[in-house]
């Protein structure tokens, strides 16, 4: 009897692996394997000698020439700098237009909820889709550049605000903030909804402007929220690729260390573009210095997490 | 001077709004006008409306001989649903077993595969389509669907969802001797529905618009061609048919905005979900 119970929880506890393997087989197959598929591919290369139809079974090995290659081109050094100045514009300026948004909505104004629904839809909206909505806009002739001549500003009327290596980056930054800005809203609204409104009321006693109960009261107590949303738009920003294929393919070209390198050419559009020109060793080797920062930022954000809960 | 704070404060927001929905105004805007007039900021016709606008380019684009629109909009529907379906059921098993399973490294796997939610996707990129090309999967439905099946994000969601449903019903239904599966479809799934639909389409709404993925694993003759890239093929073809391809952009958005319609409460609050946990 005692063994026989004993088997039966044996194989109870085993029959749990069975409702997992589905899962884990594929995770196993497309998400684990290639992690350590990408650092094989990262070491090799190909060459003019491979075999076009087996092609990732007949790549050379290079060892690490595809990592140093990387570091002394100024195309790579360049893409993180885009990628960096990306993040720059789009995360500081995202968290707080979706902070104000959400203090606005939070003034019981008559139309908030439909307010609240309209700013939050882009964020589901194609990526593709509305960056080729935005090229339109932004174009010579396009709706803000009619916008602006009619202002009497004429720079943007010659190259488009995408054909200008000053404003190319700038402009694809404002267009993605205006499509995420609802998605931080939202999580902003939840997180006030929690301050007790007698912080306000003693607020409203020592004559504290709007402003003031803004940067002093609200944004203290949304910390999480704007930790949340900087680690995820590191990411997003280590992703991007559809805005820039869709609204700049990388262009337009500037100097950079002595060569051309493609103004809006971010890391992730670097990848896509080494991976089309089948330099496929190259573009795994890249993919590994962007999980190396990715690691970085989430043992960050791990620290920071930690420190708050002690 | 209150009223008047009030008042501001609803114009700046109602400010920033359109600023949010100008590209999809504009999108429907140009996608009614007519041939060569894609560029034109003219809103309203100064003859008779027929001037400016047309519905010729939704019938152009959808029976356009190069270009099936029709054929990549039921490609990306049957993608983004199968995908969800095949998702949110692994999903949904492991979950069970992670919310009412014991087994040794329990909790070790579940850290693991959350862990993995850091790594950016891009590193993906080109180990899985080195492994999608030597199982020669291009340009099939396979290679567009099974490698987005396992997602971390929906294990999370519905352990959730199961953990918070209370442990007498579990007892009540072991008393009765319901099976595992019994147990699934009679106490989860009437209870925590609300998070399944969320999860069905938070899936498919993100495969809707995948497009670095899809345009890789097809070459352009595919019959899997789906709409984001059939869009981006049409814009290399004809990048001046302004009013073309946003007649094309308006069939990509126009499911989506009514799903939104109808099942926003599911969409945010599933989005959201992440990011406030307490």
């Amino acid at each position: 009897m005692q063994t026989q119970a004993a088997s039966n929880t044996k194989l109870r506890r085993f029959s749990a692996y069975l409702w997992l393997t589905p899962f884990l087989a594929v995770f196993a197959v497309f998400l684990a394997y290639p992690m350590a598929y990408s650092f094989i591919i990262s070491l090799k290369k190909v060459t003019w000698q491979t075999n076009l139809y087996e092609v990732f079974s007949d790549m050379r090995w290079v060892g690490l020439q595809n990592y140093r290659e990387l570091l002394t081109r100024a195309d790579f050094w360049w893409s993180l700098i885009a990628t960096f100045l990306y993040m720059l514009l789009t995360i500081p300026l995202g968290i707080f237009l979706s902070l104000l948004l959400a203090t606005l909505l939070s003034e019981n104004l008559p139309g908030s909820r439909f307010f609240r629904s309209a700013l939050f839809l882009p964020n589901i909206l194609d990526m593709l889709v509305i960056g080729l909505v935005w090229k339109l806009i932004y174009s010579p002739d396009g709706l803000l550049d009619t916008a602006f001549m009619k202002l009497g500003i004429e720079y943007f009327h010659a190259k488009g605000f995408l054909g200008d290596a000053r404003t190319a980056l700038a402009a694809v930054a404002v267009a993605m903030v205006l499509k995420g800005c609802g998605f931080g809203m939202v999580l902003f609204m939840t997180a006030l909804k929690n301050i007790s409104p007698n912080i306000f009321e003693a607020a409203d006693l020592d004559g504290l402007t709007w402003w003031q109960k803004f940067w002093y009261i609200r944004v203290p107590l949304v910390k999480p929220v704007i930790l949340f949303l900087t680690v995820t738009g590191i990411l997003g920003c280590l992703n991007a690729f559809t805005e820039f294929y869709i609204m700049t393919e990388g262009n337009p070209v500037m100097l950079f260390a002595g060569e051309t390198v493609g103004a809006t050419r971010v890391s992730g559009y670097l990848l896509y573009t080494r991976f089309t020109e089948m330099n496929y060793g190259s573009a795994a080797a890249l993919s590994y210095f962007l999980l190396i920062f990715a690691l970085i930022i989430s043992y960050i954000n791990w620290r920071f997490l930690r420190e708050r809960s002690v | 001077m209150r009223r008047v704070k009030r008042v501001l404060l609803w114009i700046s927001i109602a400010a920033l709004a359109s600023f949010a929905l100008l590209p999809l105004f504009w999108m429907f805007v140009t996608a009614l006008k007519k041939e060569g007039m894609g560029l034109s900021t003219q809103i309203i016709p100064r003859g008779g409306f027929s001037e400016l606008y047309t519905v010729k380019n939704f019938t152009a684009i959808l029976g356009d001989p190069d270009f099936p629109f029709f054929q990549f909009l039921l490609n990306s529907t049957i993608v983004a649903a199968s995908t969800a379906l095949l998702s949110t059921a692994i999903c949904f098993m492991s979950a069970y077993a992670f919310a009412r399973k014991n087994f040794p490294g329990k909790e070790l796997i579940y850290s693991l595969l959350m862990a993995s939610m850091m790594v950016p996707g891009m590193i993906f990129m080109v180990p899985q389509f080195a492994l999608v090309a030597e199982f020669g999967w291009i340009n099939t439905w396979q290679a567009l669907v099974i490698p987005h099946t396992a997602n971390v994000f929906g294990i999370f969601l519905l352990r959730q969802a199961i953990e918070r449903i209370p442990k007498s019903l579990f007892e009540a239904a072991a008393v009765d001797g319901a099976s595992d599966w019994q147990t699934m479809f009679l106490v989860i799934m009437p209870l925590a529905s609300p998070v399944l639909v969320t999860l069905l389409l938070l899936t498919f709404l993100g495969q809707w618009s995948n497009f670095l993925w899809q345009l890789i694993v097809n070459t352009p003759d595919s019959p899997w061609i789906t709409l984001p890239v059939g869009i981006s093929l049409f814009k290399g073809q004809y990048s001046i048919a302004w009013e073309k391809m946003m007649a094309a952009s308006v069939i990509s958005v126009l499911p989506v905005l009514l799903l939104f319609l109808f099942l926003q409460r599911y969409i945010i609050s599933g989005l959201t979900q992440g990011g406030v946990k307490e």
